[in-house]
C-alpha cells in the first residue's frame, strides 16, 4: 500500500520535470548540429512499430513516434507524452496527465483522443499488444489532457510497456478509417517525436532531420540522423573503424571482431541501454518426442551442457550462464539458483542408462536431429557446439539447417521435431516475455514463440495466471521464484545464457543510451562532437 | 568449354581394337589431360585417405582459437573461430566437395539424357515439346532455381547435389540432342534399323555409345561448376552443418577477414586448384576427343 | 533492306514465341513456388519475435494466402494484364517499384563486368591466338585458367582485404557513400569507386570465358582457306587476325555474352551479398527466404523477358557480323 502512493508521489515529483534526470555534470555542455550515422543490421518493413515487433522496426519507430512514458536503466518510469501518472490502489486505474502544447509533425495537435485511439489499436494489431493491454476495457478521455485507463483485472507489468518502440502513440486523424497494416504512414510517418521523416530508399538508407518545432524547445541535438541498413557484419566493422559508421547498437559486429575492435581509440563500447529486453538463449524439447517425453532423458541432456564452456566458445564470453528462463538482468524475478543438474557427464550417461537407451555396438545411444533458429547468429554455432557436446554422452545429433519460415513451420506448426535451439526475448517483464512459453493454454499451433514444447503443468499455469495479476511486488516475485523452480526441475527446456548486448559507438557520440531501451528510444539527447 | 564448330565427331563404324589402343595413347601424350588427372588423383585420393589422415571429427573444437598456419606445428594450417584444425577440414571438405560435384553432375547427365536422347531421336511433336520444356528451364536463373530447390527442401548434402543438377541437365539435354540429330542419320544407325533392332536398342546401345564424347567433357566442366555453385551456397549459409566444406569455411572464416585472412585465402586456394584440374582434364579430354580443335 | 526485313521477320517470331512461352513460365513458376515450406506470415510473425494467433492470421490475410492457391494465381494473372506485378507487404512498396529501384543497380553492375570482361578477354584471346604455342600462350593460358577456376566471390573476398582494408583505397559495401548529398564529378568519381570492386568479382570468370573462347576461334579461323589465300597474298599476319579471325570469332563470343547477359538477374546473386550491392539477385534471394511470391514472381517474368531480349539482340548481331548466318 505504501509502494503504491509513494510511486504516485515521485512520479509527480519527476514527472513535472520536461527532460529526463540527465547525468547532470558533463565534462562539457552538449554541442549543437551535426549527422549521425546509425548502423542498422536490417532493413525493416514498417516504420511505425505498430504492428510488428521486428528488432529494425524497434530501431526507428521511436525517432518520429513517441510513447507516453521512458524508463531509467531500472526501468523505472519518466515523463515522456505523459508528464505525470497514477495508478489506482486496486491497480486498476491508470490515470495519466498529458504534456501540453505538442503537436504532431503536420502541425496537428497531440491529445488523450489519440491515447486512447493508440492504446486500442495496439490491443488489436500489436503482436504483444494483445496481451498486455488485454485486460482494457475503455480509455476515457474527460479532458484533452487526460487519459484514464480502466482494467478490468489488474496489470502489473502494464506501467513498464509504454515506451515509444513498445507502444507507439500514432496521431488518430490518420490511422481513423485507415488500415493499420496498410496506411502509408507506415512508409513516412508523422508523429510528436524529435525528428522528421526525410526519406527511406529501399535496400539502402531512412534519413531523419530535426524536428524544429519538438515540444522540448532545447532538443534534439543534431541536425540529421542516418539509420544505413548494413547487412554483412564485416563491412559494419570496417564502417566502424573508418568512421563512416557511428553507432550500432545489439553487438553490431562478429564477436571475434570486438577484441580488435577494442583496442581502437575512437571506438566506445556500452552495456547501457540494453535493459529493456534480454534475451535468453535455450535448447527446447518437443515433450511429444520420443526420446524426450522422457525426464530422465532430459535431465541427461542437462547434465552433458557446460554453459559456461558454451558462452565462451559460442559467444566469445559475451553473455550470462543462465539456468532460468528469466533472464538475470530482470533482478526483480530472476532465481540465481544454479541448476539442479551440474555439468557431470558420468551422471548423465548413468540417467540414460537407467531410461533404456544404452550404448549400442558402435557406442551411440540413439540418433536425433536438431534444429536450430536461423535468426541469431550463434544459431548455428551453438547447435555444433551442442552436438559436440551430446556426442560425448552416445547421443548423435544430425543438426538440421533451414530458413526462417521452414523452421517456424517445423516448430510451431507441424511441430515435426525432437529439440531445437532457440531463443526468447524475455522483455520487461515475465508475464510478456516469458508466461508465452510455459502456460499451456499459450500451446497454439502456427504461432512463433508460443508453447513450443507443449509443456503443461497446472501447478506452473496456476503461478503465471496469479503473477499477471497480482499487484504486490513481494507476493509477485515469490510466484515467479516458484515458478522457475518447478520449470528448472521439469525441463521443459534446458536454460543456457543470456546473451551480453553491447552498443558500439565512435568516441564523438554522446548521451546516446539515456533510457532503458538505449537507442531503440526517441534519441532526443545525442549530440555529437564537432 | 572451347566453342566446336560442330557437334563432335560423328564415327560411322565403332572404334575397333586397333583404334582404342591408338586413343589410350592419345590420352596419355596430352600434357594437359595429365597434368589435370595428377591434380585430380591427388584429390581423390586426400577425399578417399580423410579418416587415415585426419582421424576423429574435423568439426570438434580441439584447440585455442584463430592459430596462424605455422604458429604450433600441431595444428600446421592454423585454426579458425571456434578452434578448429584448418588442416583437418581442408581434408575432409575434400570429400564434401568432390562427392557433390560428382553426384550434381550424375544427376545432371542422366537427366539431360533421358531428355535430350528422345528429343534427337524423335524429332517432330516430342522434340519441341522436349526443347520447351528446356527453354522453360533456362529462362530461370539457375542460381536462383537452386535457392528455390533448397529451399522447398532442406539444406543437406544430398538436396544440394539434387538442386545442382536440376538446374544444370538443359545444357547437357541440348548437347545430346544434337548428337542424336547427327548421329540418327549415320550408316550403322541405318543398319540396325534394317536388321530390325527395336528403337529403344538403338538409342541405348548403338547411339548413345557415339553421343557420349562431348558429354564426358561437359562432364568435368559440371562437375567444376558443381563445386563452385555449392561454394557459393555454403557462403550463403545454404549448407548441411554436419558436413565440412570449402565452401562453408570461406563463409565461416568471411568475419575475420582483416586478421586471419588465411581462413578464406586457403579454402578459396583448394576451390581454385581442385576446379583448375577439372577443366584441365575438360580441356584435354576435348583434345583427345576432337583433335579438329588444335592449331 | 535484307537488313530491315531480318529485324521484322525476328521480332514477328519472338512475339509470337514469347507470349506463350512466359505465360508458361508464370503459371509453372508459380505453382512451383508453393511447394516452399512456410510462408510470409510465418516469417513476418518469426522476425517479429512475438505473435498471436490473430495477429499471424491478419499478416495471412493482408497477404492473401489465407485463399486458395487457384484463387492466387487467378488473382496474380488478373492484376498482370493490367501490367501490375502486385504489392509486397513485407518491403511495403509496390512490385515494380521495387524492381525499378535494384534493376538499374544491377543492370550497372553486369554491364560493366561484362564490357570489361568482353574487351580485356577477346583482347587476351587474340594475344594468346597470335602468338599460339609460344610461351605468351602459354603463360596467359595459365591466368587464364586460373581465373576461370577461382571462384569469383572468393576473388571479391581477396580484392577487399586487399584494396578495401589493407591499403584502405576502395569501398567495400554498397553502391554509394550515404548521408552526403554529392553531385557531378564527384558523385561519379563515389559511385565508380564502389563499383569497382564487384565488377571486378564478376568479371573475373568471364574474362577467362571470353578469353579461351576467342582463342579457340580465332584458331579455328586460321585454318581456314580464305585465311591461307589473304597469307599468301602478303598481308601483315596482325591486319589478318583483326580483320578476318576477330570477326569470325566474335559470332561464338557474343552467342555466348548474351547467354551470360540473359543469366544477369540470377548470376550477381553472391557478389551482391558479399558487397551488399542492392541489385536485383539480393532482392531475389530476400525475397525467397521472405516467401514473398509476389517480389519473386515479379523477378522472375522479368528474367524470362530478358533472356527472350538477350536472344534476339544475338540473332540480329550474328546477322550483321556474319551475313551467311541464316534465319534459323
Amino acid at each position: 500500500m505504501t509502494m503504491r502512493i509513494d510511486l504516485t508521489r515521485r512520479a509527480t515529483l519527476v514527472g513535472l520535470s520536461t527532460m529526463a534526470l540527465s547525468g547532470g555534470a558533463l565534462a562539457h555542455p552538449p554541442k549543437k548540429g551535426g549527422t549521425l550515422t546509425f548502423l542498422q543490421t536490417s532493413e525493416p518493413n514498417t516504420l511505425v512499430s505498430l504492428t510488428t515487433t521486428a528488432t529494425p522496426a524497434l530501431t526507428n519507430s521511436a525517432k518520429v513516434t513517441e510513447g507516453l512514458l521512458e524508463y531509467d536503466y531500472d526501468i523505472k518510469p519518466r515523463a515522456s507524452l505523459a508528464t505525470e501518472w497514477s495508478i489506482s490502489e486496486d491497480g486498476k486505474t491508470y490515470t495519466f496527465k498529458l504534456r501540453p502544447n505538442v503537436k504532431f509533425h503536420d502541425g496537428k495537435p497531440f491529445t488523450s483522443a489519440d491515447v486512447a485511439y493508440s492504446i486500442q489499436l495496439l490491443k488489436t494489431v500489436h503482436p504483444r499488444g494483445r496481451n498486455t493491454f488485454a485486460n482494457v476495457t475503455e480509455v476515457k478521455t474527460p479532458d484533452p489532457l487526460t487519459a484514464i485507463i480502466e482494467l478490468s483485472k489488474p496489470a502489473p507489468y502494464l506501467i513498464k510497456a509504454l515506451t515509444a518502440a513498445e507502444s507507439p502513440i500514432v496521431p488518430k486523424h490518420v490511422y481513423e478509417g485507415a488500415d493499420p497494416l496498410t496506411t502509408q504512414n507506415n512508409n513516412a510517418p508523422i508523429g510528436t517525436g524529435p525528428y522528421l521523416f526525410k526519406e527511406w530508399v529501399r535496400g539502402s538508407h531512412v534519413i531523419y532531420e530535426r524536428n524544429p518545432n519538438y515540444w522540448n524547445p532545447d532538443l534534439p541535438r543534431i541536425d540529421r540522423m542516418v539509420c544505413k541498413f548494413v547487412v554483412d557484419a564485416s563491412a559494419r566493422s570496417i564502417a566502424f573503424e573508418n568512421g563512416s559508421g557511428d553507432i550500432g547498437y545489439r553487438t553490431p559486429v562478429a564477436l571475434p571482431d570486438l577484441d580488435r575492435l577494442k583496442k581502437l581509440p575512437q571506438l566506445v563500447f556500452e552495456t547501457d541501454g540494453t535493459s529493456y529486453s534480454y534475451n535468453v538463449q535455450l535448447l527446447q524439447f518437443n515433450l511429444d518426442s520420443q526420446y524426450f517425453k522422457n525426464l530422465k532423458v532430459r535431465q541427461a541432456v542437462a547434465h552433458a551442457i557446460d554453459r559456461a564452456a558454451m558462452v565462451k566458445v559460442v559467444m566469445y564470453g559475451y553473455g550470462t550462464v543462465c539456468a532460468s528462463p528469466i533472464a538475470p538482468g530482470l533482478k526483480e524475478f530472476h532465481d540465481p539458483t544454479p541448476s539442479p543438474y551440474n555439468f557431470d557427464l558420468k551422471k548423465a550417461e548413468q540417467l540414460l542408462d537407467e531410461a533404456g537407451f544404452p550404448r549400442g555396438a558402435n557406442k551411440i545411444r540413439f540418433k536425433v536431429p536438431m534444429d536450430f533458429n536461423p535468426v541469431a547468429d550463434d544459431g548455428r554455432k551453438s547447435a555444433e557446439f551442442l552436438r559436440a557436446a551430446l556426442s560425448r554422452i552416445g547421443i548423435q545429433v544430425e543438426v538440421r539447417a533451414q530458413d526462417l519460415p521452414a523452421f517456424a513451420k517445423r516448430i510451431y506448426t507441424d511441430r515435426d521435431f525432437d529439440f531445437t535451439y532457440n531463443g526468447h526475448s524475455n522483455l520487461f517483464d515475465p508475464t510478456v516475455g516469458v508466461q508465452r512459453v510455459y502456460w499451456s493454454k499459450n500451446f497454439k499451433k502456427g504461432v512463433p514463440f508460443s508453447n513450443g514444447s507443449n509443456y503443461n503443468n497446472p501447478k506452473v499455469d496456476a503461478l503465471l495466471e496469479g503473477a499477471a495479476i497480482e499487484i504486490d511486488p513481494a507476493k509477485r516475485r515469490q510466484m515467479f521464484i516458484d515458478f522457475q523452480k518447478i520449470v528448472a526441475e521439469e525441463l521443459p527446456d534446458v536454460s543456457l545464457y543470456s546473451p551480453l548486448y553491447l552498443t558500439i559507438k565512435n568516441k564523438r557520440v554522446h548521451e546516446d543510451s539515456m533510457t532503458a531501451d538505449g537507442v531503440e528510444s526517441n534519441m532526443a539527447q545525442v549530440w555529437l562532437d564537432s | 568449354m572451347t566453342v566446336q564448330a560442330e557437334p563432335g565427331v560423328a564415327e560411322t563404324v565403332a572404334p575397333t581394337g586397333g583404334r582404342k589402343r591408338r586413343r589410350l595413347r592419345a590420352f596419355l601424350r596430352n600434357p594437359t589431360f595429365i597434368v589435370g588427372t595428377t591434380i585430380l588423383g591427388f584429390f581423390v585420393l586426400i577425399a578417399l585417405l580423410a579418416g587415415v589422415l585426419c582421424p576423429g571429427d574435423p568439426q570438434d573444437m580441439v584447440a585455442a582459437p584463430l592459430l596462424w598456419p605455422g604458429q604450433d606445428m600441431q595444428f600446421p594450417l592454423g585454426t579458425d573461430a571456434m578452434g578448429r584444425d584448418v588442416l583437418a577440414q581442408l581434408i575432409y571438405g575434400t570429400r564434401a566437395s568432390l562427392l557433390v560435384g560428382i553426384s550434381a553432375a550424375a544427376v545432371g547427365i542422366a537427366i539431360g539424357t533421358l531428355v535430350g536422347a528422345p528429343a534427337g531421336f524423335f524429332g517432330g511433336r516430342i522434340d519441341t515439346l522436349l526443347m520447351r520444356l528446356v527453354e522453360l528451364f533456362q529462362t530461370m536463373p539457375t542460381f536462383l532455381l537452386v535457392i528455390v530447390i533448397l529451399a522447398i527442401g532442406e539444406p543437406s548434402m544430398t538436396m544440394i547435389a539434387l538442386s545442382i543438377g536440376l538446374s544444370s541437365w538443359p545444357t547437357v539435354a541440348r548437347l545430346v540432342r544434337a548428337q542424336f540429330r547427327s548421329l540418327r542419320e549415320a550408316d550403322f544407325v541405318i543398319a540396325a534399323r534394317s536388321l530390325g533392332y527395336s528403337r529403344l536398342r538403338i538409342i541405348a546401345q548403338e547411339i548413345l555409345p557415339n553421343a557420349l564424347p562431348p558429354v564426358i567433357v561437359a562432364a568435368s566442366v559440371m562437375i567444376a561448376n558443381a563445386i563452385l555453385t555449392e561454394a557459393g551456397l555454403s557462403f550463403l549459409n545454404m549448407r548441411d552443418p554436419n558436413v565440412v566444406s570449402w565452401g562453408g569455411m570461406i563463409g565461416d572464416g568471411r568475419e575475420q577477414l582483416r586478421d586471419a585472412w588465411f581462413l578464406t585465402a586457403l579454402p578459396g586456394a583448394a576451390i581454385a586448384f581442385a576446379v583448375l584440374s577439372l577443366n584441365l582434364v575438360g580441356d584435354g579430354l576435348n583434345e583427345i576427343l576432337n583433335p579438329r580443335t588444335e592449331p | 533492306m535484307r537488313m530491315g526485313r531480318r529485324i521484322a521477320a525476328t521480332l514477328k517470331r519472338t512475339a509470337i514465341h514469347a507470349g506463350p512461352t512466359m505465360l508458361g513460365i508464370i503459371v509453372i513458376d508459380f505453382l512451383f513456388l508453393q511447394l516452399m515450406p512456410g510462408d510470409a506470415a510465418d516469417v513476418m510473425a518469426t522476425e517479429a519475435g512475438a505473435a498471436t494467433a490473430e495477429t499471424v492470421a491478419a499478416l495471412r490475410h493482408q497477404f492473401g494466402i489465407d485463399q486458395p492457391v487457384l484463387t492466387q494465381l487467378l488473382n496474380f494473372l488478373g492484376h498482370l494484364a493490367h501490367f501490375d506485378l502486385g504489392y509486397s507487404p513485407r518491403f511495403n512498396t509496390s512490385v515494380l517499384d521495387l524492381i525499378l529501384q535494384r534493376l538499374p543497380n544491377t543492370l550497372l553492375l553486369m554491364v560493366t563486368a561484362l564490357s570489361f570482361a568482353l574487351l580485356l578477354g577477346i583482347v587476351l584471346g587474340s594475344i594468346m591466338a597470335a602468338w599460339a604455342g609460344k610461351w605468351q600462350d602459354r603463360l596467359l593460358s595459365v591466368v587464364v585458367l586460373l581465373l576461370y577456376s577461382m571462384p569469383g566471390f572468393w576473388v571479391g573476398l581477396m580484392a577487399i582485404v586487399l584494396f578495401s582494408v589493407k591499403l584502405g583505397w576502395l569501398p567495400n559495401d554498397g553502391n554509394e557513400t550515404i548521408g552526403v548529398p554529392l553531385t557531378g564529378f564527384a558523385m561519379i568519381a563515389d559511385r565508380a569507386a564502389h563499383l569497382v570492386l564487384p565488377a571486378l568479382a564478376l568479371a573475373s570468370f568471364f574474362i577467362a570465358v571470353y578469353a579461351r573462347l576467342t582463342r579457340a576461334a580465332m584458331l579455328e579461323v586460321q585454318r581456314q582457306d580464305f585465311m591461307r589465300t589473304a597469307r599468301a597474298k602478303g598481308l601483315h599476319p596482325f591486319l589478318i587476325q583483326m580483320r578476318h579471325a576477330l570477326r569470325n570469332a566474335l559470332v561464338p563470343v557474343t552467342t555466348v555474352a548474351g547467354m551470360h547477359l540473359g543469366n544477369l538477374l540470377g548470376g550477381a546473386v553472391v557478389v551482391e551479398t558479399l558487397f551488399g550491392w542492392p541489385g536485383m539477385g539480393r532482392l531475389a534471394l530476400e525475397a525467397v527466404l521472405a516467401r514473398d511470391f509476389s517480389v519473386l514472381l515479379g523477378v522472375l517474368l522479368l528474367s524470362s523477358l530478358l533472356v527472350i531480349v538477350a536472344n534476339v539482340a544475338i540473332d540480329l548481331l550474328h546477322a550483321w557480323l556474319d551475313p551467311r548466318v541464316e534465319a534459323a
